[in-house]
C-alpha cells in the first residue's frame, strides 16, 4: 500500500513537472511563421487600465471586409502583425479578447502607404477597456464563497480551493458552449497563473523540516529555555518567545507550534501555571517573527516570488521592525498574564527528571548534518540572488542534499511532504488567476489607486491595516495571493513605491493579522487544538480578547518602522 | 486486579473528576487508573502530514499530564497508574474498564459544549453501557465551573 502511495505521489510530481515545462514552452505558432517575413509589419503593445500587458489579444487586420492578417499579443503585451497583401485602400485593426471590450482602429493614409512600400509601422501603446459581464460576477461570487467557506471551517482549505477551481473550469468549459460570455480561460492559460517557484520552495522546505523535527531539537530548546531562565517565569517567557520566533523564521509556523505546544504545556504544568500564559505569547511571536525571512511564512513566499524580493531584502527591511514588535509583544504578554506568572512554583524533582528525559536531542548526527545543510541553504538564499538563483532551486538542492547525506526512508520523506498544502496552493493560484482574468483585481487596483492617488504613506497605511484587519476574518494566504497584483499595480504607479515597500506592508499586514483572531492563522488553530487536548480551552472569544490588542500593538510598531525605513 | 477508572484530559475542568477519584479510592482502598486518550481530530482543520511526529508528542504530553495527576493522588496516599491510549474515547474507557476489572468508573459531567464528546443525555446512556459491559458502577463528578 505504501509503495503504491509512493508511486502515486511520484506520478503526481511528474504531472506537476510536465505542466511546468508544457506551459513555459508553449508559444503561439504564428509567431514563428511571422519571423520568416520581415515586410509589411505592424508592431504594437496592448495594455490594460493598470498599464499591465495583456496577453492573448486577437488582432485582425481588415482591408474593407477582407481579413489580411491575424496574430495574438505575447505575454509582454506586444504583437507583430504581418499583412499577407499590400493592395488595399483602407486598413483597420480589430482587437478582441475575452473580458475586454472589442476595439477597432483605422490606420492613417501615411501609415498605409508605408506598409504598402514594404515598411513597418509601430503603433502607440493601446489600452483595452475591461468588460464586466455575467462571468465577472460568477467568478467573484466563487472567490468570496471560497474565502467564507475557509474562514467558517465548513470545508478543509484544500477542498474549498479545489471546489473553487473545479467550478471555474466547469463554468468555463461547460458554460461556453451555451454562451460565450461564460468563458473564463483555457486550462493551459490557467496553469500560467500557478507560481511554480512557490510550489517547489514549499516542497523543498517541507522535506528539510521533516528531517529537523525528528531530531528532538524543539524539545531540547524548550527544556534549555527553562534551565536558562532558572525558574524565573518572565525570563522563561522571553526566551520561549524568541526560540519560537526564530524557529518560525526558518521553518513553517504550523510545524513550530505543533512541536513547541506540547512541551510548553508540560513545562507550564510542572511550574503550576496556566499553559495559555506561555502558549499565547509563543503563537504571537511565531506569527510576527516569521515575516522576517522569505521562507518564514507562506505569505512571504508568495510575496517574495511575485515581487522578486530576496531573502536578504526581507531580512534587512523587516527584521528591525519585527524585533521592535517583539519587544512590544513581550511587554504586552508580561502585563496581560502577570497574575498567572506570579503563582509559579518550583518544579518537583520527579517532573524535572521527566522533562530532562524529554529535552534530549534524539538524532544528534542528523541534526548536525541538517545544521550544515541549513547553513548552506541560508548562504545560497542570501548570495544566490546575485546569480539569479531562485529560492525554490535552493530549497530543492538543500532538501535533496540532506536526503542523500542522511539517507532517510525515502517513502517517509515523501510522505512528509504536505501534498494537501501544495494542492491547496495550485488550486488557489488558479482561482485567483480567474479573478484576475475577469477583471476583479483590476477593479480593486483602480479603486485603491484612486483612493490613495500618489500618496505613498496613505497607500502603506491602507495596505498594512487593511491586510491586518482582514486577515483576522479571512485566510491570509488567499487574501495575499489576490492582493499581489493590486500591490504590483500600486508599486508601478505611486512615486517612491519602487522600493517594494508596499510588498513589505502586505507581508506585515497579512502575517501579523493572524494574531487578531483564532482563525487568523493555522498555527493558532493547531495551538488551540493541542491546548484543548490538555484541558485548556482557547475559545474564539478568548483568543480575540488577548490577540486583538497584540495585533494593534504590533501593527502600530511595524507601521512606524516601515514609515521610518522607507 | 480491581480499581477505579478515571478518564481525564487535564486542566482545571478535570479537577473535580480527579478529586472524586481520589476520594473514592481512599474510601474503598482501591488504586486509580487514570486514562488519557490521544485525539488528533483538531488536525482536520489544518494541513499537516506530520501525524506520526504529532502523535508521539501528544502521547508524551498525555504521559506528563498523567504523571502530574498521579503525583497529586500519591500525595494523598493513593496508588495511581497512568494509561495513554489512542482512539475512540467511549471504546477505550470500556476496554480499560474490562482490562483492569474496574469497580468504579468516574466521569466528569461536562458543560453543554458542542466540542465535547458527551452531552448530559449521552453521558447517562454511556454510563449504562459501561455498567452493562464492565460491571463497574459509574460515578459522576460535577464540574464546579
Amino acid at each position: 500500500m505504501r509503495a503504491h502511495a509512493f508511486v502515486r505521489r511520484f506520478l503526481f510530481l511528474l504531472v506537476l513537472l510536465g505542466a511546468f515545462f508544457t506551459t513555459s514552452s508553449s508559444q503561439p505558432a504564428t509567431t514563428h511563421a511571422q519571423e520568416d517575413d520581415f515586410t509589411r509589419l505592424i508592431l504594437g503593445e496592448i495594455l490594460d487600465g493598470q498599464n499591465s500587458p495583456v496577453e492573448g489579444v486577437e488582432i485582425v487586420a481588415l482591408a474593407g471586409e477582407e481579413e489580411i492578417g491575424k496574430t495574438l499579443s505575447q505575454p509582454d503585451g506586444t504583437f507583430i502583425l504581418h499583412l499577407e497583401k499590400s493592395d488595399f485602400e483602407t486598413l483597420s485593426l480589430d482587437f478582441q479578447r475575452a473580458h475586454f471590450a472589442e476595439q477597432k482602429i483605422d490606420l492613417f493614409p501615411q501609415e498605409i502607404a508605408q506598409i504598402q512600400k514594404g515598411g513597418t509601422v509601430t503603433l502607440p501603446p493601446m489600452t483595452l477597456t475591461r468588460r464586466i459581464g455575467p462571468v465577472f460576477w460568477i467568478v467573484t461570487a466563487i472567490f468570496i464563497a471560497m474565502l467564507v467557506v475557509i474562514a467558517a471551517g465548513h470545508l478543509h482549505n484544500t477542498l474549498a480551493a479545489l471546489l473553487g477551481m473545479s467550478l471555474i473550469f466547469a463554468i468555463s468549459y461547460l458554460g461556453e458552449p451555451l454562451s460565450e460570455k461564460l468563458f473564463i480561460f483555457q486550462f493551459e492559460r490557467s496553469l500560467s497563473y500557478v507560481d511554480w517557484n512557490v510550489i517547489f520552495l514549499i516542497m523543498g522546505m517541507m522535506i528539510v523540516i521533516a528531517v529537523v523535527e525528528r531530531t528532538g531539537i524543539f524539545q531540547w530548546l524548550a527544556f534549555r529555555s527553562y534551565k536558562l531562565s532558572g525558574g524565573r517565569v518572565w525570563l522563561l517567557l522571553v526566551i520561549l518567545m524568541f526560540v519560537t520566533g526564530i524557529a518560525s523564521a526558518f521553518l513553517d509556523n504550523v510545524t513550530t507550534m505543533l512541536l513547541m505546544t506540547p512541551i510548553t504545556i508540560q513545562i507550564a504544568i510542572a511550574l503550576g501555571i496556566n499553559p495559555l500564559a506561555l502558549l499565547m505569547p509563543e503563537v504571537f511571536a511565531s506569527n510576527v517573527v516569521g515575516i522576517s525571512t522569505l521562507v518564514g511564512t507562506p505569505t512571504n513566499i508568495l510575496i517574495g516570488s511575485y515581487g522578486n524580493i530576496s531573502f536578504s531584502e526581507f531580512l534587512v527591511n523587516l527584521t528591525p521592525g519585527v524585533l521592535l514588535s517583539m519587544a512590544g509583544l513581550i511587554g504586552y504578554s508580561l502585563y496581560v498574564y502577570r497574575k498567572d506568572y506570579r503563582v509559579a512554583s518550583e518544579i518537583s524533582p520527579k517532573m524535572l527528571e521527566r522533562l530532562e528525559e524529554r529535552g534530549q536531542i534524539t538524532a544528534p548526527e542528523n541534526l548536525k548534518k541538517a545544521g550544515w545543510i541549513g547553513l548552506g541553504m541560508i548562504l545560497l538564499f542570501v548570495f544566490g540572488e546575485h546569480i539569479e538563483l531562485l529560492p525554490s532551486v535552493t530549497a530543492l538542492i538543500g532538501a535533496t542534499a540532506l536526503m542523500v547525506w542522511i539517507k532517510p526512508d525515502i517513502e517517509e520523506m515523501i510522505e512528509a511532504v504536505d501534498w494537501t498544502t501544495l494542492v491547496f496552493f495550485i488550486s488557489l493560484f488558479v482561482v485567483v488567476g480567474a479573478v484576475q482574468e475577469v477583471g476583479l483585481i483590476s477593479l480593486i487596483a483602480d479603486w485603491i489607486g484612486k483612493l490613495v492617488g500618489e500618496n505613498l504613506i496613505l497607500a502603506m497605511i491602507i495596505i498594512i491595516w487593511l491586510g491586518g484587519l482582514l486577515s483576522t476574518v479571512i485566510a491570509n494566504i488567499p487574501f495575499t495571493a489576490a492582493m499581489l497584483p493590486v500591490v504590483g499595480f500600486l508599486t508601478a504607479t505611486i512615486p517612491g513605491a519602487e522600493t517594494k515597500v508596499l510588498f513589505y506592508c502586505l507581508s506585515v499586514g497579512s502575517a501579523m493579522g493572524g494574531n487578531g483572531s483564532l482563525i487568523g492563522a493555522s498555527a493558532n488553530l493547531v495551538t488551540a487544538g493541542i491546548a484543548e487536548r490538555a484541558g485548556y480551552s482557547i475559545s474564539y472569544l478568548y483568543f480575540m480578547k488577548k490577540g486583538f490588542p497584540a495585533l494593534i500593538i504590533t501593527l502600530m510598531i511595524a507601521t512606524i518602522w516601515l514609515l521610518i525605513r522607507f | 486486579m480491581s480499581g477505579i477508572l478515571c478518564a481525564i484530559r487535564g486542566g482545571p475542568a478535570s479537577q473535580p473528576t480527579i478529586s472524586l477519584a481520589i476520594e473514592t479510592a481512599k474510601k474503598y482502598d482501591l488504586p486509580i487508573y487514570f486514562l488519557y486518550i490521544v485525539d488528533l481530530d483538531f488536525l482536520a482543520s489544518t494541513n499537516s502530514s506530520r501525524l506520526q511526529t504529532i502523535s508521539e508528542e501528544m502521547v508524551e504530553m498525555g504521559e506528563f499530564i498523567l504523571l502530574a495527576t498521579q503525583t497529586q493522588a500519591e500525595r494523598e496516599g493513593v496508588t495511581a497508574h497512568g494509561v495513554v491510549r489512542h482512539g475512540d474515547v467511549s471504546k477505550e474507557i470500556v476496554a480499560l474498564g474490562l482490562e483492569v476489572n474496574a469497580n468504579y468508573v468516574i466521569l466528569g459531567k461536562p458543560k453543554e459544549e458542542k466540542t465535547n464528546v458527551f452531552t448530559h443525555d449521552r453521558l447517562h446512556s454511556f454510563a449504562e453501557i459501561i455498567t452493562e459491559k464492565t460491571g463497574a458502577e459509574v460515578l459522576f463528578a460535577e464540574r464546579n465551573q
